[in-house]
């Protein structure tokens, strides 16, 4: 066991053991550890094998952003290790390996490395037939990418949303972050903190600082109610307006800001060497969590490699844990670790300056860190840990519109941002001490509350105590590689030199086409490196190469997370109830649920042929709630529906109802339905189902430019509608009580009545999308049901059937009656659909007008037309067949059924406008590819001359 | 082993190969000035060099080579279109891309695992009728399949959940595939350079001098060059780069969005997409599955990415694939597309006598880069335009012969 | 999610909103030529700059104008149609 006592051990609660399995063997840590500190306590530092060459890999950075410590959850692919809290029985296994992670046949891809140069899939894999790549080729490099394997039978797992709104927004609660949050809420805004951490401090929860500053600040923060602190929460992009996702567990808040302050801190960078990929070989970073966080001990002798003071003092810590310290190396040669020089001296820790790590050997299968190599000696160790340089945190940032640049004299990776609501505090900001991080914390809390107009005394600007020049590793490729840049693709410099020389010297280019930083740490411990090997190769400053688009998120999060919890739409109308106790068979429309038929699945196609019989030679009713159902009112409701629609609607006389067709400003057909004029100043216009919502819409989009007086109501849900259809229609309706008069004379096809049917108010309305007798009832929705329950009640005697969506398209296509959407596409004419009578020619002007004339003149090609197939034909084409006309297609069936009413397959079908004559022949092509002659006959298969509509 | 790996592991240095040569200085005059380094420039550039013996050609890109919507799509390659004359281009587009990686000795990695897409309503199911008429009549495999068809075909998917969002069918296109975009360029460039074309990145067109009815030359960042012919393939910037030249063409700009998961071994082997989800979903060589959908709601010039489209994406992905819960996503990302009004590509002439267009490709351009940079070489080649071209003209909007393809690139691109 | 503030509702989120483009320039249907015509149908305001554009508040089905910059996605101000006569 490599546990150390308390005071080590921050997160973990040692009375409390958890036990797991990794790999199948069983593992013991305690409450509050990740996967990869308890595997770490007990000894177990291989976590993955490397994505190209399976090259063993542990903890790197103990930040969770890269490849080396993911691994596979039963439903869940990619966990990071060193994130992820252990719980009890919890199954962990290692990804990407064939065989096991001790034993991965696939750990000789790391002696071939020499035949898979950078980018060969480019140059190889082609041959030798042409669809080698997809049968052969593809396959094999299917298997061996990938990472993780997914649970398809995974769980269904809760996910929520919810919403955040605060005055400032601080993302990261390290020094800086405390800082800047304590010094807003005490001025009194709103303030959030977050931090992805499980707790606050960042650096001074692991780092070597006075745990008195932490336990202050701390207390301060405790006694501010409008301090918000979210621990275990990432901040995982920065959208505009300061919108941001704030992921804690399965929620997600969605959180608006109105200032942010980002003290992302900086992210320590690996050094690049020979071997550098060895488990044993950490961060500084890695192994002071691993002590501070977790009371583990990372190694029992240990190099340090140290170009800053970081590295000094996980030095000192390293002592602190038992670890022996066998020689710390300071590339750097003058005295800049200062009195951390002396103290470690003191300890009797040997310091080497001017001297760095060259190389690393491992144990045999490179199963962990032997022994290093400095100044061309090699010293056996088991941890050597990296502190040679950071870079700032900039992926927030730089998606707030910073920008990254480069100072020559510091060598330091820098960033600007816009002037503006986004502020930047700490390290990420360039600070190096713990008070400089503070006191630009409040600085950024300052510049917030002076832009939401708090009086807040400017504090002078004080220069930060030490921006001290960054220590750079020269990098030079080694000769015998495995001198990796990017871990997570198993990336050397040679790799990011070669594609240079192949012309791939942008850096876009450069990451493309090696794919570095495009793995899951997203150039995290990569991105400088390859800046700085891509400017030396092509002879440019860092500061020219730049680093790569930093695009949201910013560290992985889950598909369940952003989808959240989700319902789909749906509607029901008023009525739902009583189809459903009738039986009725209900299919989605849209967003709707409506009655298909009515009766057993099995009996579908005899229901349907009974319900249309019942329509043409008795009554049916029908469900019609779905309509779009809009009131205009205004003094120019009428000059209104004139501009929208293409027939005269200003001289409707009150109580007629009028055909209403909407084109757009194109000409095409877009919508059809009824206009009922309730008064002089009012109609009641109906719109198709899936076109409503876009009519009322255009409506006031066009009336915002005419300015006409009126106004338009939406009355879809509102109004319920029932189609009360056949000869004994009028019958029924007689024997129910009300005031209207149903009367031949009294109430005429094309007119409307307002009144009470059964106690119900109604607007009815005689039109006949069935080619029957017709009366459309339509009334309050909360009072549809007692309407509906009473016509069945009046119309059993006479037989009254409910009817379905399938009966009511039969029956309006043996009337020829077009369906929007259906027997129209867009471009579409009314020319083409034969509705000539349908467009004014008086008008001045309606949408679509000036369009239709030109068209008209340019000539038409194709015609909407009838098609009757002779009794008993045996072969009906589809829905969608095509028309052919010398062999190419001219047009295509749009609507097809068997006519009940006539014993035949009748269809509507655009032809060729030289074949729209009736009589002509047209050759309609198969779904199997036959090939039939239909002739064309008029639109109204039925009833031709429409007597029975208006009886 | 392949042949060519063992020669590489057996020789002792790297083999560079110098895809694409150093920018060079620019010449005064060419015979012909391609504006846009991105693929359909690049792959112009190949055809005119290699099968047409036009070598004085300089290809002028405004940032690194292919980096506009070549190197931010999602791959889709198809020809299920739904107008005769959209399916007849695009098949062949197809056909280019079956022999693409033997053309360009570069492995373009075309993955001809076919596409599946949804359908969640009566009507979605209609228009795939009307795609599957008009394909099977061009000759190409595209057919409409029932649900238990979609279930053979990806059984993976969800198919429980009733109501409005229930999978009722889908179009099957065995045609359909993806390739690596990247790669499809740099063959392309490196074809192209080998013959003697000039490649000039960070090289910006910005602006044109025109005499009468030609151009005469186009003017840059770095200097002016003389062209005979001129050719626009700007991608995203296609309105603005033919403003510069006084032409204004009927397009606008939306970002459309994108996102990638980390990878995964293969779990799915089909192209897969939603209409009414505005979703769909292919898994890469790599692993990673990505992730695309619909434009963004309104018109903008940048290629910042929303966490709306995300979410939605999201909502979309988990919906069909239930168990993508706990997969995770690692980067999202935006290109600025050329949104014409009827979902169709302009190409061939404008109203300048040596100024052609090859513009208007939208959402869905990748897939048409051999067969438009084939086709406008040959346009340019013979100074007319081929019949294959002809009723993608920018005229036909001024005698309303749109080519409507909305319907068929709504849900994927 | 970017913030619209609507003349009529104020500042809301954008996924509140419809776009209904630029507005467009009003051409004599009778006095125009048809080429011109269709090419007003169908071309696009796109410049690279600041356009005025429709909005539609969807819940209230409000339509209001917004100055917008096309490349910064900036939004100059918003303001209810009737300043639209105004303007032209
Ligand atoms: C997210 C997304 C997904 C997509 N998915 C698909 C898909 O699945 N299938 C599909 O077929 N299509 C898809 N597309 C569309 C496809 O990417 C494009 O249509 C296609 O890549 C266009 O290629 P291009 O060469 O014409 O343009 P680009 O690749 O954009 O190249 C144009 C080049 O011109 C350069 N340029 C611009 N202005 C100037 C100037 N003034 N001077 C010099 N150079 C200039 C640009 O820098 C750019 O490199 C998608 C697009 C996006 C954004």
């Amino acid at each position: 066991m490599n546990r150390l006592p308390a005071p080590f051990g921050s997160r973990i609660d040692r009375s409390r053991p958890v036990h797991f399995t990794f790999e199948g063997k069983p593992f013991e840590g305690y409450e509050g550890d990740s996967i990869a500190s308890a595997l770490a306590g007990s000894g177990q530092w291989v976590l993955s094998r490397s994505f190209k060459y399976h090259r063993p890999r542990g903890i790197l950075s103990m930040t969770g952003a890269d490849a080396n410590a993911l691994v596979q959850l039963p439903s869940e692919p990619n966990a990071a290790a060193e994130r992820t809290p252990i719980v009890e029985g919890l199954r962990v296994s290692a990804q990407n390996v064939n065989g096991s992670l001790e034993r991965d046949r696939d750990a000789i891809m790391d002696r071939f490395g020499r035949f898979l140069p950078v980018g060969f899939y480019y140059r190889t894999f082609m041959g030798p037939r042409r669809d080698s790549w997809l049968k052969f080729w593809e396959p094999i490099i299917r298997r061996k990418a990938g990472l993780g394997v997914i649970d398809t039978k995974a769980p269904h797992r809760h996910f929520d949303k919810t919403h955040l709104h605060c005055d400032v927004l601080v993302v990261g609660a390290g020094p800086a972050g405390l800082g800047a949050a304590i010094a807003a809420a005490e001025a009194g805004a709103g303030v959030v903190l977050c931090d992805e951490n499980p707790e606050i401090g960042g650096a001074l929860s692991y780092g070597r600082y006075d745990p008195g500053i932490l336990s202050g600040l701390a207390s301060r923060l405790e006694a501010l109610p409008n301090l918000n602190v979210l621990t275990g929460t990432v901040c995982n992009g920065w959208y505009e307006d300061n919108w941001l996702p704030l992921i804690q567990g399965n929620r997600l808040y969605r959180t608006r800001a109105r200032e942010v302050i980002l003290a992302t801190g900086a992210i320590e960078q690996p050094a690049v060497f020979h071997n550098n990929d060895l488990p044993g070989i950490m961060l500084g970073g890695a192994a002071q969590r691993l002590i501070r966080h977790y009371g583990v001990r990372p190694g029992q002798g240990a190099v340090v490699l140290a170009a800053n003071d970081d590295g000094y003092r996980t030095a000192l810590d390293l002592l602190d844990a038992g670890v022996s310290v066998i020689e710390l190396a300071d590339p750097r040669s003058g005295d800049e670790a200062g009195p951390l020089h002396a103290e470690l001296r003191g300890k009797g820790v040997a310091i080497r300056k001017g001297a760095t790590v060259e190389a690393a050997e491992g144990t045999p299968g490179n199963r962990h860190l032997a022994s290093v190599r400095i100044g061309g000696s090699w010293i056996a160790c088991d941890l050597l840990t990296v502190s040679i340089g950071n870079a700032p945190a900039w992926q927030l940032p730089c998606q707030a519109g910073g920008k990254v640049g480069y100072e020559a004299g510091t060598q330091m990776m820098t960033i600007t941002l816009p002037k503006g609501s986004v502020h930047l505090a700490g390290a990420v900001a360039g600070t190096d001490e713990l008070e400089d991080a503070i006191a630009s914390g409040q600085r950024a809390a300052t510049a917030a509350l002076s832009r939401l107009g708090h009086a807040v005394a400017v504090e002078p600007l004080v220069t930060p105590k030490s921006v001290r020049p960054r220590y750079v590793q020269p990098i030079v490729a080694d000769p015998k590689g495995r001198d990796f840049v990017d871990f997570d693709e198993d990336l050397q410099v040679k790799d990011l030199q070669n594609a240079t020389k192949d012309g791939y010297r942008e850096i876009e280019l450069v990451k493309r086409f090696t794919t570095v930083g495009m793995g899951p740490s997203q150039g995290r411990h990569s991105a400088l490196a390859t800046a700085r090997i891509v400017a030396e190769a092509t002879g440019r400053s860092v500061g020219e190469i730049g680093i790569t688009t930093a695009r949201p998120p910013v560290g992985p999060e889950t598909l369940g997370v952003l989808a959240g919890h989700h319902e789909v739409l749906e509607r029901r109308t008023a009525l739902h109830t009583r189809h459903i106790a009738l039986k009725a068979e209900m299919k989605p429309v849209g967003s709707w649920w409506r009655p298909y038929f009515y009766g057993d699945a099995s009996g579908a196609e005899e229901a349907v042929r009974e319900e249309i019989l019942a329509v043409r030679e008795g009554v049916g009713l029908l469900d019609v709630s779905t309509l779009g159902k809009l009131e205009i009112r205004g003094p120019d409701a009428g000059e209104f529906l004139d501009r929208l629609y293409t027939m005269a609607h200003a001289n409707q006389p009150v109580g007629r109802v009028r055909y209403c067709l909407m084109l757009n400003e194109m000409g095409s057909v877009v919508d059809d339905g009824v206009a009922y004029r309730l008064a002089q100043d009012q109609f009641y216009v109906t719109a198709t189902t899936g076109a409503v919502a876009r009519v009322y819409a255009d409506m006031l989009f066009w009336n915002a430019e005419w300015r006409l007086k009126v106004d338009v109501l939406n009355l879809t849900g509102a109004f319920s509608g029932l189609n009360v259809t056949g000869p004994k229609a009028r019958q029924v309706l007689e024997t129910l009580d009300s005031d209207i008069d149903f009367s031949h004379d009294a109430f005429p096809y094309l007119s409307g009545r307002d009144g009470t049917v059964a106690g119900v108010p109604v607007r009815v309305m005689r039109i006949g999308f069935t080619g029957e007798l017709s009366y459309e009832l339509h009334c309050p929705s909360s009072l549809a049901l007692s309407l509906w329950d009473a016509v069945m009640a009046a119309g059993r005697p006479h037989g009254l059937r409910p009817y379905g969506l399938e009966a009511s398209r039969i029956l309006r296509l043996e009337k020829g009656h077009i369906l929007i959407g259906q027997d129209t596409d867009a471009i579409t004419t009314p020319d083409e659909l034969g509705f000539g009578w349908a467009v004014s020619k008086k008008k001045p002007f309606f949408v679509g007008k000036r369009s239709i004339e030109m068209r008209a003149r340019l000539g038409q090609t194709r015609k909407l037309v009838g098609l009757q197939f002779p009794a008993g034909a045996r072969n009906i084409p589809g829905e969608s067949c095509l028309v052919l006309r010398g062999g190419a297609p001219v047009g295509q069936i749009t609507s097809v059924g068997y006519s009940p009413s006539l014993g035949r397959h009748i269809a509507l079908a655009y032809v060729h406008v030289d074949d729209r004559a009736e009589g002509s022949r047209v050759t309609v092509k198969c779904r199997n590819g036959e090939l039939v002659e239909v002739p064309v006959v008029a639109h109204a298969f039925f009833d031709p001359s429409n007597a029975r509509q208006e009886i | 082993m392949p042949l060519r790996l063992l020669k590489y592991g057996l020789s002792r240095d790297y083999p560079v190969s110098g895809d694409i040569p150093a920018t060079p200085e620019l010449k005064p005059a060419y015979d012909v000035v391609i504006i846009g380094g991105g693929g359909h420039g690049l792959s112009c550039a190949h055809h005119l060099a290699k099968y047409h013996g036009i070598k004085s050609v300089a290809v002028l890109e405004k940032g690194y080579l292919a980096g506009g919507n070549t190197a931010r799509n999602t791959t889709t390659i198809r020809s299920n279109y739904i107008t005769p004359e959209g399916v007849a281009f695009y098949k062949e587009g197809v056909e280019l891309f079956e022999r693409l990686s033997q053309e360009l000795d570069f492995n373009v990695m075309f993955s001809q695992r076919g596409q599946l897409t949804l359908a969640h309503t009566e009507a979605t199911m209609r228009s795939f009728h009307m795609r599957a008429e008009i394909g099977k009549h061009m000759g190409t495999r595209t057919e409409v399949v029932d649900q238990k068809g979609v279930e053979e075909l990806c059984p993976l998917l969800n198919m429980d959940y009733g109501g409005p969002l229930e999978i009722l069918g889908g179009l099957w296109h065995a045609d359909g595939g993806t390739a690596r975009h990247d790669a499809v360029a740099w063959g392309y460039a490196a074809q192209a350079s080998r013959r003697g074309v000039e490649i000039h990145q960070r090289t910006e067109v910005q602006g044109f001098e025109v005499v009468g009815d030609r151009v005469q030359a186009v003017k840059t960042n770095r200097g002016r060059v003389a062209c005979g012919q001129v050719l626009i393939a700007t991608g995203g910037m296609n309105y603005d780069v033919a403003l510069m030249a006084g032409v204004e063409l009927p397009i606008r700009c939306y970002p459309l969005q994108a996102m990638v998961t980390q990878p995964l071994k293969p779990w799915l082997d089909t192209l897969v997409s939603s209409v009414s989800l505005h979703t769909y979903l292919v898994q890469s060589s790599r692993g990673e599955v990505v992730i695309g959908g619909g434009s963004d709601p309104y018109q903008l010039y940048s290629t910042r990415s929303t966490l709306d489209m995300k979410e939605h994406l999201a909502e979309g992905a988990v919906h069909l694939f239930p168990f993508l819960q706990g997969v995770r996503l690692l980067r999202q990302w935006a290109g600025i597309t050329d949104m014409t009004p009827d979902y169709s590509p302009i190409m061939g002439a404008s109203p300048l006598a040596n100024l052609w267009l090859d513009c208007g490709w939208g959402t869905w351009g990748f897939k048409a880069t051999p067969v438009a940079g084939k086709r406008m070489a040959q346009t340019i080649a013979d100074g007319r335009v081929p019949d294959i071209l002809k009723p993608f003209a920018l005229e036909r909007f001024e005698t309303f012969q749109l080519l409507n393809e909305m319907g068929a690139t709504a849900a994927s691109h | 999610m970017k913030l619209l503030t609507c003349p009529m509702n104020g500042p809301r989120n954008i996924d509140e909103f419809q776009s209904f483009g630029p507005v467009r320039a009003k051409l004599d249907p009778d006095g125009t030529a048809d080429t011109d015509w269709s090419r007003h149908l169908f071309r696009a305001e796109n410049r690279k700059g600041i356009v005025v554009e429709w909005w539609r508040h969807v819940p209230s089905n409000y339509f209001f104008l917004a100055e917008r910059d096309l490349v910064s996605n900036e939004i100059i101000r918003t303001f209810d149609a009737s300043e639209l006569r105004d303007l032209a």
